[in-house]
């Protein structure tokens, strides 16, 4: 394996350096063991490596998120099994190198939001930070009480052909990938275990410890016990997984913007329990969106009047809001300078050579070369292109672009960024790489803090430099190998599940109503899919020369599925009852079809995927399961037998879902809130599905058929067989269905759950109050209209209409009393996220 | 001069609503040719939270929250500000320097990074295809500055005509430029515009002109609401000011609330509301002399 690796190096141009071989076809030292390792344990080993580490990762839910694409939400992360590698000595240097770095443009930033004089003395271009989108002025003169001002930091890096390492990037505004790193090594570390302990393999660790007591160092000069949150655009954004992972393996409350409010000048949490003031912010939302007040006015994802809670000192936000005009390729051709003048010191790591367009000289040479340069926007968010793949008029056009508005772009050199062994398609590959690396400030020792190791993507094509995560590149675990020569200790590893408790004690509304929902999803997909099952399985056993229509039996179980999933007219038509394929397909894999099968297992997933940092890693995993299965409903021309065998795997998944549940979840308000949406739901489905099949009166075998089936949906079958041990009657189902409270499929048992988790929750969270609140006097007014209903007057047949008028009106009573109950109990827990106010931008020109 | 303003602002909202923050630009300030003898506001309902800050271009801004179910709001700022000749009333014209030597100028280190500024785009500012070529027919080689200025704000007073409600505010200067028709916003983001294209700093002066003429002379466009319009770098002479709309030297007639680089720097009120409805809003604007207020009061 390694010895066609070095042939494959020795047979290329020799344009890029490679890791792992010298130019003469040696093995680099780093690489010594590492080559030795493969070349012992041989290709399938790997390969089966690589299926551990996937398997790991895809276990744990990582995911990354592909704006645009509905399809390629949840797209798995991919991990190479082969890790990027530097040893402790190069690692020693880059190390100092990134240190500087972040000293550097902390002094650049504050001096930016302070007294300007860099500017002033001409050593940064006055259109270099006053024309960049990244510099507020709203942010201006605001100052953490800290030396530091920089706290996160990442930076881009790559091996030039000469063997230096190059700063391709400088990542400020809210840097991701340090979750993504943790999980990889993670993954690693489980798979390799031996071979990270043969290379001494650094560990991680030290820099979340650090990022932590910076966090508690911030805010202890004004609170003991801050409340920290973490700000997500939300699910829908590429790194959610992060978000999730972060802020659950740090002990912070995951929220999005709807979840605070400002008030008083200080920003509060919207909890199930009322407001809570929250004393930092850790944003992953980008700086403009964060205050549609002061910012960008159309911001869902931002909170209004932030940026007066951060001018009044009542809430940090990290990093602080301003940051951003350090992402800012013009800068790096005046860092070496800056270095000079600010530290008095060469900069170690070199910038990409960049030549910035807003001088006449530079902005010629740019023009000139434009063929060999990357012509890049100053502004993080703004174009990237090689000048080479233009077309002519492309070329015009951009060359026109610059000349009018030349301090907006830069050109810079392209780095032949050198290549490491990678595993494509079950072989060891050479691939261009580069490396994130990620700075903490520690604002104790006002040092920074490197994480020894970071996030490493490799492209999956030969010869391909613009890596990113969303152009498809793949994630390589980094190892600084040996012995540091100034060896500190390492500190113990966070305990995740220690902070996940003390976490749990703040439930945001919206994270509560999505756990709810989440139950009541659950609830609603097991309930289809039990019914749908029988259903597809009259329907399949029918004779091929059958009319739907005429067979009661299976017309009963389709109206009641109409019923059931809410999907009228449907099959109370008659013309969809006699060809019923088309509808049964629909309801099974439409997703766009409100109550279809397929929607409410989506939205199951989603508010699943929305609560995941409330979740167990095993929940996830089966999240991910059913994900799967509904895929396989979904793909196209599936035929109804195909579905019938997913249906069967998803309602056993959905079971485990719960199952682990019972099991894993403590009993705090994330797992009350499940239950009752779970209750709810299933005593609300219980009423429909008994009124669509028990409510009318056929001969004698037809009837005997659908209580049986009704007793299947219910999965109360096999107890009725072994209580009554007797023939199906009316009275016996509608005994065992009802009011037997040993049964836990009965609608008294399902209503009494309701009702103890409800009061299990609000004791916990609230302390015990004397007056019934009226969702419990809701409640119970249900299970006493069970409790005492009379079931042979049930039972009394109306002669002429041949149904039964009185279980009619009473299922129809305790569906309403239970829709009532859990409308009140959305106004009690969710009222602030049940209306999503209208937002109206004020500004308008007057009339002059 | 002496003027008495009165600005109201009233938002009337067709649903009710629980929540509002807003920030607010409209608190006139001592300059060297205007004095603020007295300023007070109030805001109805009355504010849960009020905190004043000075802006990155030193305005006064106020920003504010409603924390209770109201319908309506209302703002009221009244101010007694006293205005002198500016000391660019006696410069001649032709006897300032070349408009290239200032353009020069404002390109080195020399220049302040607060003068700076205010040569580059900006939200409401962009340079539309043509408008360089539109300001460089006033502002020729070698063309005093201030004389070509005035110029300039002459050719737009005689090209555009004034049109209320043919804009609004995300209408562009481009838009602007092809119609030629607006309202003093346009009229000074259009001015603006000119002037940063070909590297001069240019910023936007929102404020007041007096309501009633003096006896004789016809009634001021830009009366009666809230008016804008544009102050031109020179140096030695600093910001002087020009108003396009009325094709004028500005001198002690317009009160000077703020000074940004367009419109959105200067925002005289605006907010976000918790309301489910549409909102209407209505300024009014009352500038006069104070002896315009004793005749009034006697004649009540």
């Amino acid at each position: 394996m390694i010895n066609s690796y070095l042939q494959e190096i020795q047979s290329s141009d020799g344009k890029f350096l490679d890791e792992l071989s010298t130019r003469d076809g040696q093995i680099t030292p780093k690489w010594v063991k590492l080559a030795n390792y493969y070349e012992t344990v041989g290709s399938e080993k790997v390969a089966e490596g690589l299926e551990q580490v996937s398997r790991q990762l895809r276990e744990n839910g990582v995911t990354y998120n592909l704006y645009g694409d509905r399809d390629g939400l949840n797209r798995p992360w991919n991990l190479d099994p082969i890790p990027m590698v530097f040893d402790a000595k190069e690692w020693e240097f880059i190390e100092r190198g990134l240190k500087q770095r972040a000293h550097l443009l902390n002094l650049i930033l504050k001096d930016i939001y302070g007294s300007r004089q860099l500017i002033r003395d001409g050593l940064i271009p006055f259109e270099l930070i006053y024309h960049h989108q990244g510099f507020l002025r709203e942010a201006d003169k605001i100052m953490l009480d800290s030396e530091l001002q920089l706290i996160q930091y990442s930076a881009d890096l790559a091996r030039g052909s000469n063997g230096q390492m190059w700063v391709l990037d400088d990542r400020t505004d809210a840097p991701s990938g340090a979750g993504y790193t943790l999980e990889n090594r993670a993954a690693m570390t489980r798979v390799f275990p031996e071979l990270i302990r043969e290379n001494e393999v650094q560990k991680i660790s030290s820099y979340y410890q650090t990022l932590k007591d910076t966090l508690s160092q911030l805010s202890s000069t004004n609170i003991e016990n801050p409340r920290i949150v973490m700000l997500t655009p939300g699910p829908a954004n590429e790194t959610y997984f992060e978000h999730a992972y972060l802020s659950s393996f740090m002990g912070y409350t995951l929220v999005v913007g709807e979840d605070l409010t400002v008030s008083d000048g200080h920003v509060w949490l919207k909890t199930i329990k009322g407001l809570e003031k929250v004393d930092v912010i850790i944003r992953r939302v980008d700086d403009v969106f964060c205050d549609p007040l002061e910012f960008k006015g159309d911001s869902q994802l931002g909170v209004v009047g932030l940026m007066e809670a951060v001018r009044q000192k009542n809430v940090l936000v990290i990093n602080p809001l301003g940051v951003r005009v350090l992402e800012n390729p013009g800068l790096m051709a005046f860092l070496p300078k800056l270095c000079q003048h600010i530290l008095g010191e060469d900069l170690i790591l070199n910038s990409v050579a960049t030549w910035w367009c807003g001088h006449t000289n530079e902005k010629n040479y740019v023009i000139e070369n434009i063929d060999q340069l990357v012509i890049r926007s100053i502004n993080a968010f703004g174009e990237t292109v090689f000048g080479g793949n233009l077309s002519s008029s492309e070329k015009t056009d951009l060359i026109n672009r610059i000349n009018t508005d030349p301090y907006l772009f830069v050109g810079q050199e392209v780095v032949d960024f050198s290549t490491t062994p990678s595993w494509i398609n079950n072989k060891l590959v050479a691939r261009n790489a580069v490396f994130r690396g990620f700075m903490v400030a520690d604002v104790l020792e006002k040092d920074y803090h490197v994480m020894p190791g970071g996030l490493s993507r490799s492209a999956p094509e030969q010869g391909v430099f613009l890596v990113s995560n969303q152009s498809g590149s793949i994630s390589k675990d980094t190892w600084i190998t040996g012995k540091r020569t100034d060896i500190v200790a390492d500190n113990p590893v966070i305990s995740p599940s220690r902070k996940l408790m003390r976490q749990l004690h703040v439930m945001p509304s919206r994270t509560g109503e999505r756990l709810f929902w989440l139950g009541r999803y659950m609830e609603r997909s097991a309930y289809t899919i039990r019914l749908m099952r029988m259903a597809l399985l009259a329907y399949n056993e029918a004779d091929e020369d059958i009319h739907v229509h005429e067979d009661v039996v299976l017309s009963a179980l389709l109206v009641s599925l109409t019923n059931l999933t809410g999907t009228g007219p449907g099959f109370t038509e008659k013309r969809t009852l006699k060809n019923p394929e088309k509808e049964l397909l629909s309801l099974n894999t439409d997703i766009y079809r409100i109550g279809s099968l397929a929607h409410s297992i989506q939205s199951f997933l989603s508010n699943g995927y929305a609560t995941r940092d409330r979740l167990s890693l095993d929940t996830w995993r089966i999240l991910e399961s059913v994900s799967n299965e509904l895929n396989k409903v979904r793909k196209n021309n599936a035929s109804l037998m195909e579905v019938y065998d997913a249906l069967d795997n998803m309602v056993i998944r959905m079971m485990a879902f719960y199952g682990l549940n019972i099991d894993n979840m403590t009993r705090t308000s994330t797992w009350h809130l499940l239950n009752m949406g779970r209750f709810l739901e299933s005593s609300g489905n219980f009423c429909v599905l008994l009124r669509s099949l028990l409510s009318k009166k056929y001969d004698m075998e037809t009837d005997k058929e659908l209580w049986e089936n009704t007793l299947r949906s219910n999965e109360s079958l096999v107890t009725y067989r072994y209580q009554y041990r007797s023939n199906l009657e009316l009275r016996s189902v509608l005994e065992l269905l009802l009011i037997t409270e040993s049964n836990p499929r009965s609608l008294v048992y399902q209503v009494l759950k309701i009702d103890n988790h409800y009061q299990e929750m609000v004791s916990k969270e609230f302390g015990h109050s004397t007056e019934l609140s009226n969702i419990r006097k809701k409640l119970l007014e249900a299970v006493t209209k069970i409790r005492l209903v009379n079931i042979d007057q049930l039972c009394t047949l109306n002669e002429k209409k041949n149904n039964y008028p009185y279980l009619i009106d009473f299922l129809n009573d305790i569906e309403r009393l239970v829709r009532e109950a859990s409308m009140l109990i959305s106004e009690e827990f969710f009222n602030h996220t049940s209306s999503r106010f209208m937002r109206i931008q004020t500004a308008q020109l007057p009339e002059i | 001069m002496k003027y008495h303003i009165t600005h109201i602002t009233d938002y009337v909202y067709q649903s009710p609503s629980s929540l509002c923050h807003n920030t607010m630009v409209q608190t006139p300030c001592d300059l060297p040719f205007q004095q603020v003898e007295s300023f007070e506001q109030t805001i109805e309902p009355s504010p849960q939270y009020i905190q004043s800050t000075k802006d990155f271009f030193d305005n006064e801004k106020v920003y504010f929250s409603i924390e209770k179910t109201h319908s309506k709001l209302t703002v009221t700022s009244k101010s007694v500000v006293t205005l002198s000749k500016p000391n660019w009333m006696d410069v001649v014209p032709s006897e300032t320097q070349p408009w290239e030597k200032v353009q020069q100028w404002l390109q080195t280190t020399e220049a302040m990074n607060d003068i700076r500024q205010f040569y580059l785009p900006s939200k409401h500012v962009e340079f539309p295809t043509g408008i360089q070529e539109y300001a460089r027919q006033s502002f020729s080689e070698g063309r005093p500055i201030m004389e070509a200025m005035l110029d300039l704000n002459h050719r737009i007073h005689s090209d555009f005509t004034f049109t209320p409600g043919f804009t609004d505010i995300s209408t562009p200067v481009s838009k602007v430029f092809e119609t030629k028709k607006g309202v003093c916003q346009d009229y000074a983001h259009f001015t603006i515009a000119c002037l940063r294209s070909i590297g001069l700093a240019a910023k936007y002066v929102s404020g007041y002109l007096e309501t009633l003429p003096p006896p004789g002379k016809p009634k001021m466009v830009g009366a009666d609401a809230s008016h804008a319009w544009v102050a031109l770098y020179i140096p030695g002479l600093d910001w002087v000011e020009f108003d396009a709309t009325n094709d004028l030297l500005v001198s002690d007639m317009h009160v000077r609330v703020a000074f940004g680089r367009d419109f959105a720097d200067v925002t005289p009120l605006k907010g976000i509301i918790y309301s489910a409805g549409n909102q209407m809003m209505k300024v009014s604007v009352d500038v006069r002399r104070p002896e315009e207020l004793d005749q009034l009061k006697q004649s009540v």
